[in-house]
């Protein structure tokens, strides 16, 4: 993959159905020797554009480990990790950057806002690096956010907090989405919120969402559920129908 | 303005104070760098002009006597373009209302036209030229300055022993008297020493030189060695008493100039050099702390696609914005301490005009110098910042590991108050940023040093110069070599109590293929007033066989003690003599060679004379002695030491102290900014512990006494080394100044090393206090929501 062909392709989004991600073998060994982590041992996982994946596991079973090598924040040991046509596994960091920068959006656990940046403008500033953006308003609309734009992040919620992060990661409309426990410090009506938001971008732009979390609630509004433990996936479930946010409670 | 500058202007309003300490301290090398490099300038480009404007000479000879169409013969020499002869008299000056007998040195103008070289400039009056009215004079501008003579002013002179009044026509300068100071001096005198223009005519009938010269200057042709034609005029002139010719390297005036451009080319590298080091190593301190606090939002910007590029590009540009404020800061200080040390230079040297003209070119390197030194300090942060990786940043930082410190291990925690062990711990568990700040506070300690050992290395030589070595109250000199008896006239004059005499000729030293023209000093072998003391201190008893060289001479001629070496007299009988090297004698100033007086006299063969004689006076006979040696027609030159002295405190030491104190005012500012620079990164560092400790309860007291312990643990165990690193600093930077005209010895004094030791306290207590205030300011719960 060099880096002259990449924006564009990764820019486009997939036809529902399409194959996006095709994993195989996927290892990530951290440390070397005696002291090594095998955070993912030989995992097969084939994702399709417009699918909500939900993973489930318990602490340190590899579930960031997994959506870092997918969002292309790391490299893996070995195995073979395709995004569409392009090889993951093998690309260089300038392409991994694009990757990111065109088709990818993240949502991480601890926020990570800009603190010395308002909402809006911390969503503003990766749509202004990303190829075919909503405006920062929009996206923060999405997210029941458009009373607090010109709010510093010391000035809002955990809660507020993490909506704007998913604003910022849904307003470059991703052809992926990756939530790292989206809604692990919010309360129930919130928790709604931010996942309305995440929907509302899966169904409308057929953007292919993958969440982490514990709850096992949110499972139901899945396609279809990872189970990962030690490393491996475990158990894989499909859901006949998803269950409509709005319904969950925990 | 896009998004990632917006937050580039925010993060650096939020360290805006930190920020302006770098640039401060940037500012403070760059001006030092513009001022010494635009002085350098100024005096060069004025130095050149006017040479050139005013046809500065070459090669410069004095002789007894020669008719005019030798002059014929010295144009005929090979390589002279232009040769401009005339008549240079000593002069007894009278002026109403001082005590102190003046000198004054007459020189001739041409009988018709101008001046062929050193031309005269004129600043007032106006000019005499060919057969002007008798009774008229040209006075140079240093002299007439500090006796507030004007156009139209009176002055009396002793031309060979005849009283003469003359009226000033003009107040002219001269090329060839920039520096206006008797042969020989250090340092100017002005109120007793200057320098007189008028007709030939009138001047050689009151010397008895009608037809004849005694003074000759030239120019060469481009291209031509001034060797050979020294040389040549040499063997020309040497019938007629030449004294020996001298190229510029020789010229007192020159010289003098010219040694003023070295010290400031030393200046404008070492100091700058030092500061900009220094600012570099703040801008590391701060963009690397700057780097560690936003770990995640770097993070984050590369999970979003940021480019390695762009985010290492955005620190960059929070280092650029520190550069370009420390270069606005820099110029503008720089430019106006130019102005105000260009005044001074009028002080001690005279040109035209001597305009400030700023180094433009040394602005381009000053903004690549410092853009460098902030690139090079925040190279190794930004890199970290690049290298990230984005997942791992995704993570909290491991909470710190803390143990008991070494102090408490050891089992002396109980003498500890709990604050006081925090800061132990602190220290211990990060020992590099332990290191780091104390070499900022050792640096900020070192600086401080250097300044002060300047004046200090001043105040010696001049306490060696006067004190130790010239203890005589006033030097007399006689127009021409007398015989012996005359000491005893000078012995009789009223208040004398001791007179020594000495005997001065020039000569040229040679050993191998080294040799140094200038005038060999007889005096009494245990002499007491003129005194010629080793390297170790101690009085050095002239031989009766052998020269005596100061050091500085001695490594010029490549000579050490036992060597021999041959002496050329350039006077009289024109003896030539090999002899030993008996000694060698510390100066601080110029060079020098001595011999005992007997020895000498023997050596010219023109029988026992002397040429001057050093004198002690008693206090309460002071006018009266004046008076009488007013009246003496023979004498040359009157020297008084406290006049010199003054003179001196007035205008050089007013001079380098000036830059000392520019400099001593710049050390500070940066010492302040290291030490403050430094309070920020740990307060930074600790504050989510320090805001716990809050929360659960401590007092403002009792958490800032952590930071306070901490710093002035830290500022404690930097002091020897700050002390040392300043010793080395001020050792470097002398070494680059050094010129064959003065040399200062490395002094430090408890006095320097107090002063430092107290503004680095007095700074790390004011730093500590504002750290304590941002902390009692501090959100607490802002802090420990924020992960960090
Ligand atoms: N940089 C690293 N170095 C060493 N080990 C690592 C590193 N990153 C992750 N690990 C290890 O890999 C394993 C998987 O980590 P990962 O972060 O994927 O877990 P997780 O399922 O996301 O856990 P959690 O639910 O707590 O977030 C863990 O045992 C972790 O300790
Ligand atoms: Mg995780």
């Amino acid at each position: 993959m060099t880096r002259a062909e990449t924006p564009k392709p990764f820019a486009a989004l997939a036809r529902p159905g399409e194959p996006v991600f095709q994993v195989r073998g996927l290892t990530k060994t951290y440390g070397e020797g005696e002291a090594a982590v095998h955070a993912l041992e030989e995992v097969d996982l084939d994702c399709h554009a417009g699918e909500f994946v939900v993973v489930l596991g318990a602490s340190g079973s590899g579930k960031s480990t997994l959506l870092n090598l997918l969002g292309g924040l790391d490299s893996p040991t070995h195995g073979t990790l395709r995004y569409r046509d392009w090889d993951l596994a093998g690309a260089d960091e300038a392409a991994l950057t694009q990757y990111r920068r065109n088709s990818v959006g993240f949502v991480f656990q601890f926020y990570n806002l800009i603190p010395s940046l308002t909402a809006r403008e911390n969503v503003a500033l990766i749509t202004e690096i990303a190829p075919d953006p909503m405006s920062p308003e929009e996206a923060l609309h999405l997210v029941g956010l458009s009373a607090r734009l010109d709010h510093f992040p010391a000035q809002l919620s955990g809660g507020e907090q993490q909506r704007v992060a998913i604003a910022r990661a849904i307003a470059k409309r991703p052809a992926v989405l990756m939530c790292d426990e989206p809604t692990g410090a919010l309360d129930v009506h919130t928790g709604i919120v931010v996942l309305e938001a995440i929907e509302h971008i899966n169904r409308e732009l057929g953007t292919l969402t993958l969440v982490i979390t514990h709850n096992a609630v949110i499972a139901e509004m899945a396609d279809r559920v990872l189970t990962l433990s030690d490393g491996r996936i475990i158990h894989e479930r499909r859901n006949a129908r998803r269950a409509a946010v709005g319904s969950l409670a925990w | 303005m896009s998004l990632l500058d917006l937050k580039l202007l925010r993060d650096l309003r939020a360290l805006k104070s930190q920020a302006f300490a770098v640039a401060l301290v940037m500012a403070c090398g760059l001006a030092m760098m513009i001022m010494t490099r635009s002085l350098i300038l100024s005096l060069e480009d004025t130095r050149d002009d006017y040479y050139r404007g005013h046809r500065f000479a070459q090669v410069f000879a004095r002789l007894k006597r020669a008719p005019q169409a030798v002059a014929g013969q010295l144009a005929a020499i090979p390589g002279v373009a232009a040769v401009q002869t005339g008549i240079a008299l000593q002069a007894t000056l009278d002026l109403p209302g001082m005590d102190e007998p003046a000198t004054g040195l007459i020189l001739s103008l041409p009988e018709s036209g101008e001046l062929q070289l050193n031309r005269l400039y004129l600043r007032a009056g106006r000019m005499l030229v060919g057969r002007a009215p008798a009774g008229q004079i040209l006075a140079g501008e240093a002299f007439a300055e500090a006796n507030r003579l004007r156009p139209g002013s009176e002055i009396s002179a002793v031309l060979y022993g005849r009283r003469q009044t003359f009226r000033i026509a003009g107040i002219v300068l001269s090329p060839e008297f920039v520096f206006e100071a008797p042969p020989g001096a250090a340092l100017p005198n002005n109120k007793t020493y200057g320098v007189f223009w008028m007709p030939y005519k009138e001047l050689a009938t009151a010397s008895n030189l009608d037809g004849a010269f005694n003074n000759v200057s030239l120019t060469l042709a481009p291209g031509v060695a001034e060797e050979a034609v020294i040389a040549a005029v040499d063997r020309v002139l040497q019938p007629y008493g030449g004294r020996g010719a001298y190229g510029r390297d020789s010229h007192p005036s020159h010289t003098r100039v010219r040694d003023e451009i070295n010290i400031l080319q030393g200046l404008s590298v070492g100091f700058p050099l030092v500061f900009l080091s220094v600012a570099a190593f703040m801008t590391h301190a701060v963009m690397s702390r700057q780097v560690t606090l936003q770990r995640e939002q770097i993070a984050m910007l590369k999970a979003c696609g940021f480019s390695n590029r762009q985010i290492g590009w955005h620190y960059l540009k929070f280092a650029f914005v520190i550069v370009f404020a420390g270069i606005v800061l820099g110029v503008v200080g720089g430019v106006a301490l130019g102005h105000r040390l260009v005044d001074m230079y009028h002080l001690f040297f005279r040109f035209p005009e001597l305009e400030f003209q700023l180094a433009r070119g040394v602005l381009v390197a000053a903004a690549v110098v410092s853009g460098l030194a902030a690139v090079t300090g925040v190279w190794g942060a930004v890199r970290h910042a690049v290298h990230l990786p984005p997942a791992e940043a995704m993570r909290p930082e491991p909470p710190a590991s803390f143990r008991p410190a070494l102090i408490e291990r050891l089992g002396l925690g109980r003498a500890f108050t709990a604050s006081f062990r925090m800061a132990l711990r602190n220290i211990e568990r990060r020992p590099a940023r332990a290191l780091l700040t104390t070499v900022a506070l050792a640096l900020a300690t070192g600086i401080l040093v250097v300044p002060s050992s300047f004046r200090d290395g001043i105040n010696h030589v001049l306490d060696y110069q006067w004190d130790l070595i010239q203890r005589q109250t006033v030097f007399v000199s006689l127009i021409e070599p007398g015989p012996v008896r005359t000491l005893a006239d000078f012995r009789a004059l009223p208040g004398v109590v001791l007179a020594e005499p000495t005997r001065g000729a020039p000569v040229e030293l040679v050993a191998g293929n080294y040799s140094r023209r200038l005038g060999l000093i007889g005096l009494p072998a245990r002499a007491t007033l003129n005194r010629i003391i080793g390297a170790d201190g101690r009085q050095l008893i002239l031989p009766a066989r052998g020269v005596v060289l100061s050091i500085k001479l001695a490594e010029v001629l490549h000579v050490r003690p036992g060597d021999m070496l041959q002496i050329r007299v350039l006077d009289g009988k024109r003896p030539v003599l090999t002899v030993p090297v008996a000694g060698l004698s510390e100066d601080f100033a110029g060079t020098a060679a001595f011999m005992e007086l007997d020895t000498l006299n023997h050596l010219l063969g023109e029988g026992d004379r002397i040429s001057g004689a050093y004198l002690t006076v008693r206090a309460g006979a002071w006018r009266e002695f004046l008076r009488a040696t007013k009246e003496i027609p023979r004498i040359g030159n009157v020297v008084i030491k406290e006049a010199i002295r003054e003179g001196f405190r007035r205008t050089t030491a007013e001079s380098i102290g000036l830059i000392q104190k520019i400099y001593l005012t710049f050390a500070t500012v940066v010492a302040f900014g290291i030490v403050y620079n430094s309070a920020r990164i740990s307060l930074s560092e600790r504050q989510r512990e320090l805001a716990t400790l809050r929360v659960v309860g401590f007092t403002q007291g009792e958490v800032g006494a952590v930071l306070i312990g901490e710093l002035v643990l830290l500022t404690l165990l930097a002091m020897p080394f700050g002390l040392l690193i300043g010793s080395g600093l001020s050792g470097a930077i002398l070494q680059t100044v050094n010129t064959e005209f003065v040399r200062l010895p490395l002094i430090l004094t408890p006095a320097n090393f107090a002063f430092a030791v107290l503004v680095v306290t007095l700074a790390s207590l004011v730093s500590a206090y504002l750290a304590c205030r941002r902390l009692n300011r501090l959100d607490l719960v802002g802090v420990l929501k924020a992960r960090d």
